[in-house]
């Protein structure tokens, strides 16, 4: 009951969760604001830490909101009988946005948010890598090539939005160039100074 | 012709009584078990019922067949009364003589279906007066229906109305159905009265001082009070030429009609009561005129008028003016009688305290004499004794007075003991019982508490709360344990000792929360043994600096989605966390 019986545990899909999650007051907001500093910063690392490990890129405050989604491990937990609510949630996300772990996609609402559990320059980093790994440096890839490639990559999968923010940043130093192809938009990755 | 015929109303007496009465008119009494007589006869129809009499009416309300037997009957008609206390199996009797009812009415009244003369008879539905406006509302008895609530004319053009001035001669059923045939002009059949011969002449009369065009059922002017020329009626009993006398009343058709009487037999006791609140009922006359209230006081220029009815007297703006002044000059009497009883009391209360004085003074003499001859007698005489322990009844005894302002010229000082009398209160007297006082038992009490403790315990010269809060910086140089202020964020402000700090309760609180789990706030007030609103109050103070969170367990996941879940409070194990989880 008591704070030392708090152990981590591993969920069926194999995310370690942290043993704050198994106590109770970890699923309340507080009304103290120093300490709901602390529980937010904790569910933030929570949840970029659980996308990260599942490769999900959008959270909803709907999810908090009826079971039977991708965030059930994480915004539920059946042991204590506890879930987090969805007025709570949605104060955790417009905290992420305000530092800049998160977007709202779409814009101009606050229900639905981009995980940046890699930042569009971390992003960037990674596509100019895997360009670079797989030799497409300097050809004209689509976006439908980047996301669904052949063999998958770390990329497989990324929402449009943030491939485009990422492709911006690495247009800002030159490392590519943004084409228009037959059907719709290519992207041409060029060898750069990648250590920058 | 039966009498029951002739002089009653049906009524459905499936509506209750208190329903069927007018809005001022009181049910005085009502008794169950009884029988009514036609004349002499028993009325085969009406044996078994419950009468009711009110300040107009007599119900009579029959327990078999309420919607067809029951019947009211006009007090107005009742002349004479009689009682017969019963013998052997024959019960109690009242006998109700009634008077002769106008032929003419007679036969007009059954000619009429029995409805329409009600509905003329109640006068019910708004209507306007003509002359000041007013909307006299509906449900008044007819006799108070006939006259403008607020200025006091009668209810229509017509002067019949002003023959009320005669009640017993003209009976008011018949009176209120010829105003509504005329004033609402019914298409009734039995429409047979003709209208006023001359429409015009009387319908303005002139001022002879201001020249206005007054109404014609007002003896003085509406402008200027001066009384109008009525050559022919000088009382304004100006009765209309088709009017038939009460002269028609012949007193051969009572033998046609058969006796005019009603008896009442009363089967389950209850008659001698009833029959008193009958008689004074009959007394009161109340249907002949408006209620008391609204009649002027008599002024002497009335007298010549005695006759004419209360009604006439105050009609018009004159009326409304006399009903303004005389509540004025009541209300001024009223008041200065109160001022001048008050100022009766300053003066002997400034006596009172001249008496009080030289008494203290002569008993402080009379006390430390004995002092100053310790060889003498204690000879304390015995008035004293008896005035001493009479003062000491009143709580005035000197040891326990409470410190008021004028004892002490300084307002600090003044403060200071306050603070100490307040001490004492709290935590009793030195030599007290350790029970006494009202911080003994408890660390912990709301200031309002202690505030009302206080001035009970002082009676007299009360402390003021802005006072009382300049006072509380001084307890705890007078308390052992200090005894402290503390204002929550609510806005809750107690005093409590040193065990109650924030810091002292919180450090309890936390050995609590590590020792046995989270708690709710009520097993936090059940540990304390203090009240859960103050323990609420503490929680919350604790809260404020981190070292506790909560658990509202809204999120509980049950089935039905409910979250009728209590707050557990406890330690705050977010600041010491290290993340556990994965990266």
């Amino acid at each position: 009951m008591s704070a030392p019986t708090l152990a981590p545990r591993t969920t069926p899909s194999g995310y370690l969760l942290p043993s704050i999650h198994s106590a109770p007051p970890f699923f309340t907001q507080q009304p103290n604001p120093n300490t709901q500093a602390v529980v937010t910063e904790h569910w933030t690392k929570l949840i970029l830490s659980y996308a990260r490990h599942r490769r999900l890129f959008m959270l909803r405050v709907e999810d908090a909101e009826v079971a039977g989604n991708d965030w059930d491990e994480i915004l539920r937990n059946e042991q204590i009988h506890r879930r987090l609510l969805p007025s709570h949630l949605e104060h955790i996300i417009t905290d992420m946005v305000e530092k800049n772990r998160a977007v709202y996609e779409p814009a101009r609402q606050t229900r639905s948010v981009l995980l940046y559990w890699r930042t569009p320059e971390e992003w960037a980093e990674v596509l100019h890598g895997w360009a670079d790994a797989t030799g497409q440096l300097n050809t004209i890839l689509t976006f439908y090539e980047i996301i669904e490639p052949p063999v998958p990559s770390q990329l497989s999968g990324i929402p449009m939005t943030l491939l485009r923010k990422a492709i911006s940043v690495l247009a800002k130093t030159s490392r590519a160039q943004i084409i228009s192809v037959a059907d719709g938009e290519g992207v041409r990755l060029l060898p750069g100074n990648s250590s920058r | 012709m039966s009498a029951l015929k002739r002089y009653t109303k049906p009524v459905d007496g499936t509506i209750p009584v208190p329903a069927l009465l007018y809005q001022d008119e009181d049910l005085l009494a009502s008794q169950d078990g009884v029988g009514i007589y036609d004349g002499s006869q028993k009325s085969p129809q009406h044996q078994s019922g419950s009468v009711h009499v009110s300040t107009l009416r007599l119900f009579y309300i029959d327990t078999s067949h309420p919607r067809s037997r029951s019947f009211a009957l006009d007090l107005s008609h009742v002349c004479r009364t009689d009682y017969w206390a019963g013998l052997l199996r024959s019960s109690a009797k009242v006998t109700l003589y009634l008077n002769t009812l106008p032929s003419r009415s007679v036969t007009a009244g059954l000619a009429n279906a029995p409805d329409s003369r009600q509905d003329a008879g109640d006068g019910f539905g708004v209507w306007v007066c003509e002359v000041c406006g007013n909307r006299n509302p509906p449900g008044l008895s007819p006799s108070a229906s006939v006259v403008c609530g607020l200025c006091g004319v009668p209810r229509s053009a017509v002067p019949t109305v002003a023959a009320s001035s005669t009640p017993t001669a003209q009976p008011k059923p018949r009176l209120a159905g010829e105003t509504s045939h005329l004033s609402s002009s019914l298409p009734s059949s039995s429409h047979h009265l003709p209208l006023p011969a001359e429409p015009d002449p009387p319908s303005e009369i002139a001022c002879p001082a201001c020249t206005f065009l007054n109404h014609p059922s007002l003896s003085t002017c509406e402008i200027c009070g001066t009384t109008l020329p009525r050559p022919a009626h000088p009382t304004a009993r100006s009765a209309p030429p088709s009017r038939p006398t009460s002269d028609d009343e012949d007193d051969a058709a009572d033998a046609a009609d058969g006796p005019r009487m009603i008896k009442i037999s009363f089967r389950k006791g209850g008659d001698k009561a009833f029959y008193a609140v009958v008689r004074r009922s009959l007394l009161d006359k109340a249907w002949e005129g408006p209620k008391p209230r609204r009649a002027p006081a008599p002024s002497s220029q009335e007298g010549t008028r005695a006759a004419t009815p209360n009604t006439l007297a105050r009609s018009g703006i004159n009326g409304i003016l006399q009903d303004v002044q005389t509540a004025a000059a009541a209300t001024q009497t009223t008041m200065e009688d109160a001022l001048q009883d008050l100022e009766t009391l300053k003066v002997q209360a400034r006596e009172m305290v001249r008496y009080a004085g030289e008494l203290n003074e002569r008993l402080t003499a009379l006390s430390a004499a004995p002092h100053a001859a310790p060889g003498g007698a204690p000879v304390e005489p015995e008035e004293a004794t008896f005035i001493r322990a009479s003062l000491a009844q009143l709580g005035l005894q000197l040891p326990n007075a409470p410190v008021t302002l004028d004892m002490l010229t300084d307002e600090r000082r003044w403060h200071e003991e306050l603070a100490r009398e307040l001490a004492g209160v709290l935590q009793g007297a030195p030599r007290a019982a350790p029970a006494a006082g009202m911080m003994r038992r408890r660390g912990i009490v709301a200031l309002d508490e202690v505030w009302g403790g206080w001035n009970r315990a002082r009676g007299v010269a009360l402390i003021p709360p802005a006072t009382f809060l300049l006072v509380l910086p001084y307890l705890p140089q007078c308390t052992a344990p200090p005894v402290h202020a503390r204002t929550f964020a609510s806005g809750l402000a107690v005093l409590h000792t040193p065990p109650y700090t924030r810091a002292a309760f919180s450090a309890r609180l936390g050995g609590l929360l590590t020792l046995v789990g989270p708690r709710t706030t009520v097993e936090v007030a059940y540990e304390e043994a203090l009240p859960v609103g103050l323990v609420q109050e503490m929680l919350l103070e604790v809260e404020a600096v981190g070292e506790i969170c909560r658990d509202e367990g809204e999120g509980k996941v049950d089935v039905f989605g409910g979250r009728g879940h209590e707050v557990h409070w406890c330690m705050n194990i977010f600041l010491s966390y290290v993340w556990d989880g994965q990266d």
